[in-house]
């Protein structure tokens, strides 16, 4: 998770009504289009059939490089994750527009009515790109070391429901697992490894094999060329990848180049040597959008950014004290502010790109009258006139920990001035990401508060944020749980009923909600930067990549 | 000349050590550990643990830093937390990409500085000296990111996008493994004319500044009014007699630009997306990569020891007066 919680990113004018507008308008229209050109002058492109959209190289710009794109090997990363999925190798299932299970690598599957056996079949054309047949005996061999307590596997709790596997014949494998809702959902996030190649590979040396950054095998719709580290990856267009599954890709060659830098990002797109620029910042989408060349395609992500209350200290132990402190943040112009309104203010911990989402739910309002008096009903008066709130002789302070990006760095001063206004006195302090990692994870919690922002899993399960039985561990920040919220996360997993785990969900939601352990502070959106002449590019909350392999451009740019 | 370069190199062991000494302190000082760097509500406490252990940062601390050391001395520098292979492999991706840049940067800035030191000093007060003095001072202020930028928001924006279709970041193009031979060093090449601008360009105009006053200094020399006097051209009295005396403070300066450049790197590789040693470093400590920090200073520290010992190696070549032997 190094990349996520370390930045934000944004784009798009207007508050977050707007923001959210935009936001359902886009969802409609992807999943209205499913195929189709999701954006940007169709007028050219559909002159231009489909046996002239092949050819070209896609350069697309990145932070950071790939860590490597062996799925079993940590460290776990947004992008790579993304290369792993839908470039390089191939999940049994790809996820739908309602994360439901769509045939991929697994022609078809039969589950046993209490969801407890399931087999796989498997489609019988899919090859490595070393020419080898991939088969049942792959799926299994990933199965076996994601679940095998000497691979550091860093999603093993993907697996913790599956119990065994057999391979039937080598286009079919069983599996044996206890109910699970979402039990196909790891299958579309962890890709199936060549047993062939890492086989003979001990664990303990997993994750230093080349397999991971310099010399992949893969069987997806592009193949692996070259990497140089820190400079670029290479991978070409798979011309034996199944015509079912949409044959070759349009493009021969994908290179995902590493810039760093986000004006060189921005000038690299703009000169045309770079066709997408991943992770648009919120202050380029301007000027991305002023650009005819250029378009900005914006969509929910799974991240949200937050102020943790560590509960186990004095005021935060309060809840009113913690709605109060909401409630005097005035979320949307911070978001207006920082992320140009990339994004939306947030309602609680399940964010719009949820299909649980309730869209009749409102964030609490921003109302700095309501908050003091919420602060004086906890015993919090100014009675020194010193302009801060004090109660028993002692004044109220708190240390905001947070990592020191520039956005982080902006966030914190509004949140500062803004909860003067109400007389608590909120002092920033920034570490580096590893020191903040480290200090809110440790078990002394040297904390009061922090800002961060991540993202969750697609299917959520957030019983490490907040379980009563768990309090120690060291994702439980705030130290705040509730054994009703326990009963209803602890029936979410198993809840095979879509509305009834809707309403489970929602529950859960309302109620973190309603206790404020942390200030949710708004959903983000994520941005790219595309050149026009790029076409057949969608993105969701799945991923920038997602439709890789139909990508084309437009003859006259190749 | 041997016995010194070698006591000279001697010496410079117990420093080296010294400081990959508090670089292994001062990082494990640092809060925060490699798992920490990319923490995850997704992996359970017990992977962590287990990763922990395959990276031996469950072992006390001498014991990590006496596992450095043997590591160190058998040359392969451990294994990189972050990139999943041996140390001496990251290194030796990102080491020659540095000193491609800073090597071609150090000789530009010596040969374009000293020149323009010349000119200055043989035209002193003109209206060329006082321009390139106000040039000279103006350019030596410039941060080297902020000239970066601002080089690369010119240069990829009309019109010079159009007549000069320089390349603004990487060390090679797209296309660059289908060009012939001639066509990769061209391509090199281009690649190298931003960055070696931004990072050389202050310490030219600081060495220029430097040459002008050493220039002028031996022209007002009286071997200078001899050699004049003999009837020599002024070509020859310049680059024959004047420049070899001038030259000696100033080659004495290439030690102490060494650390200079490599300071730079840092940033403007980070600009110009050059994959060099400057953004491993700067992106390991980040990722509390211990081998891959320890290394890389390492390496730099040999590197500028060594720059030291070349730059008065190189004041004993030029100067005869100059004798370490016996001292």
């Amino acid at each position: 998770m190094k990349r996520r919680p370390g930045r934000f990113r944004a784009h798009g004018p207007g508050g977050p009504d707007a923001a959210l507008a935009v936001f359902v308008l886009l969802v409609a229209t992807a999943w209205a289009c499913g195929g189709g050109e999701s954006a940007g002058g169709a007028g050219s492109a559909a002159s231009v059939p489909d046996s002239a959209r092949y050819g070209g190289t896609v350069v697309i710009a990145g932070r950071a490089d790939l860590p490597g794109v062996n799925p079993l090997v940590p460290p776990p990363d947004y992008m790579a994750a993304q290369f792993e999925r839908y470039v390089l190798f191939m999940p049994l299932v790809q996820l739908g527009p309602n994360f439901e299970p769509l045939p991929w690598l697994a022609r078809s599957w039969d589950a046993s009515d209490d969801s407890t056996r399931i087999v796989f079949h498997l489609r019988d054309d899919v090859k490595w790109q070393d020419g080898q047949p991939v088969t049942a005996a792959d799926v299994a061999f990933t199965f076996r070391k994601a679940k095998d307590p000497d691979v550091p596997f860093p999603n093993r709790a993907y697996f913790d429901r599956w119990d065994s596997v057999r391979v039937v014949d080598a286009h079919t494998v069983r599996f044996w697992l206890r109910p699970y809702s979402q039990f196909m959902y790891a299958w579309s996030q962890v890709p199936i490894v060549p047993e062939h190649v890492l086989g003979d590979v001990p664990d303990s040396a997993l994750a230093t094999a080349p397999f991971g950054t310099t010399s992949p095998v893969g069987d997806g719709p592009f193949r692996f060329l070259s990497h140089a580290e820190g400079d670029r990856w290479v991978f070409e267009a798979n011309p034996d990848f199944p015509a079912e599954l949409g044959g070759r890709p349009k493009v021969d060659r994908l290179v995902y180049r590493v810039i760093p830098d986000e004006a060189t990002s921005l000038a690299e797109l703009r000169s045309g040597d770079v066709q997408l620029y991943l992770d648009l910042p919120p202050d380029q989408v301007e000027d991305v959008r002023g650009d005819s060349a250029l378009r900005v395609l914006s969509f929910p992500s799974t991240s949200y950014a937050f102020v943790a209350w560590n509960t186990r200290h004095s005021p935060f132990s309060d809840p009113r004290v913690r709605r109060a402190l909401t409630m005097a943040m005035n979320r949307g112009e911070i978001l207006r502010a920082v992320r140009h309104g990339l994004g939306s203010v947030a309602t609680g911990p399940l964010g719009p790109w949820h299909w649980a989402y309730d869209t009749a739910w409102r964030p609490l309002p921003y109302a700095p009258d309501s908050a003091r008096a919420l602060l004086a009903a906890a015993g919090w008066k100014d009675t020194d006139g010193d302009g801060v709130l004090d109660r028993g002789g002692k004044p109220f302070r708190f240390e905001l920990l947070t990592a020191p990006s520039q956005v982080r760095r902006d966030i914190s001063v509004m949140l500062q001035s803004d909860l003067a206004k109400v007389g608590v006195a909120l002092e920033p302090r920034a570490r580096d990401f590893a020191a903040l990692a480290q200090a809110i994870q440790s078990p002394r919690r040297p904390y009061d508060a922090f800002l961060l922002s991540w993202s969750e899993d697609l299917v959520i399960d957030d019983r490490d944020y907040w379980s009563c039985g768990h309090l120690d561990d060291p994702l439980q920040f705030s130290g705040w749980c509730d054994a009703a919220l326990d009963s209803v996360m602890d029936s979410i997993p198993a809840a095979l009923d879509r509305a009834r785990k809707r309403r489970l969900l929602r529950r859960y939601a309302e109620m973190v909600e309603r206790a404020q352990p942390y200030t949710f502070l708004f959903n983000e959106d994520r941005a790219a930067g595309l050149r026009r002449s790029l076409r057949g590019a969608e993105m969701d909350v799945r991923g920038e990549l997602r439709t890789a392999a139909s990508w084309w451009l437009l003859p006259r740019s190749r | 000349m041997l016995r010194y370069t070698g006591r000279r190199l001697l010496e410079a062991v117990p420093l080296l050590l010294g400081i990959v000494t508090l670089t292994f302190l001062l990082l494990h000082l640092a809060p925060g550990d490699p798992t920490t760097a990319y923490f995850n509500p997704n992996i359970p406490p017990d992977v962590i643990e287990q990763m922990r252990r395959n990276l031996g940062l469950d072992q006390p601390l001498p014991v990590q830093y006496l596992d450095w050391l043997r590591s160190f001395f058998t040359g392969h520098f451990g294994y990189s937390f972050s990139q999943h292979r041996a140390v001496s492999a990251v290194i030796g991706d990102a080491l020659p990409n540095t000193l491609f840049l800073s090597g071609v940067s150090l000789v530009l800035i010596f040969v374009v500085g000293c020149a323009v030191g010349i000119v200055q000093a043989v035209r002193q007060y003109s209206a060329t000296d006082q321009l390139l003095t106000v040039s000279a001072l103006a350019i030596y202020s410039v941060p080297g990111f902020w000239l970066g930028l601002m080089l690369i928001l010119v240069v990829s924006a009309p019109p010079l996008s159009s007549w000069l279709h320089l390349p603004i970041s990487g060390m090679v193009s797209i296309n660059h493994d289908y060009l012939g031979p001639w066509a990769r060093v061209v391509d090199r090449l281009r690649h190298l004319v931003l960055p070696v601008i931004a990072l050389g360009l202050a310490s030219a105009a600081g060495i220029a500044r430097y040459m002008r006053g050493a220039m002028l200094e031996v022209i007002g020399q009286d071997y200078i009014r001899t050699a004049r006097a003999k009837g020599l051209s002024e070509r020859r009295v310049i680059l024959g007699h004047a420049l070899r005396n001038a030259l000696l403070p100033v080659v004495s300066l290439l030690g102490l630009y060494l650390p200079l450049l490599f300071g730079g790197t840092v940033v403007i590789e980070w600009v110009f997306s050059w994959p060099g040693m400057g953004r491993l470093l700067y992106n390991a400590i980040l990722a509390r990569d211990y081998p891959v920090v320890m290394a890389a200073t390492f390496l730099f520290g040999a590197l500028v020891v060594l720059g030291n010992l070349v730059a008065d190696l190189l004041y004993a070549a030029v100067d005869p007066r100059v004798r370490y032997e016996g001292r």
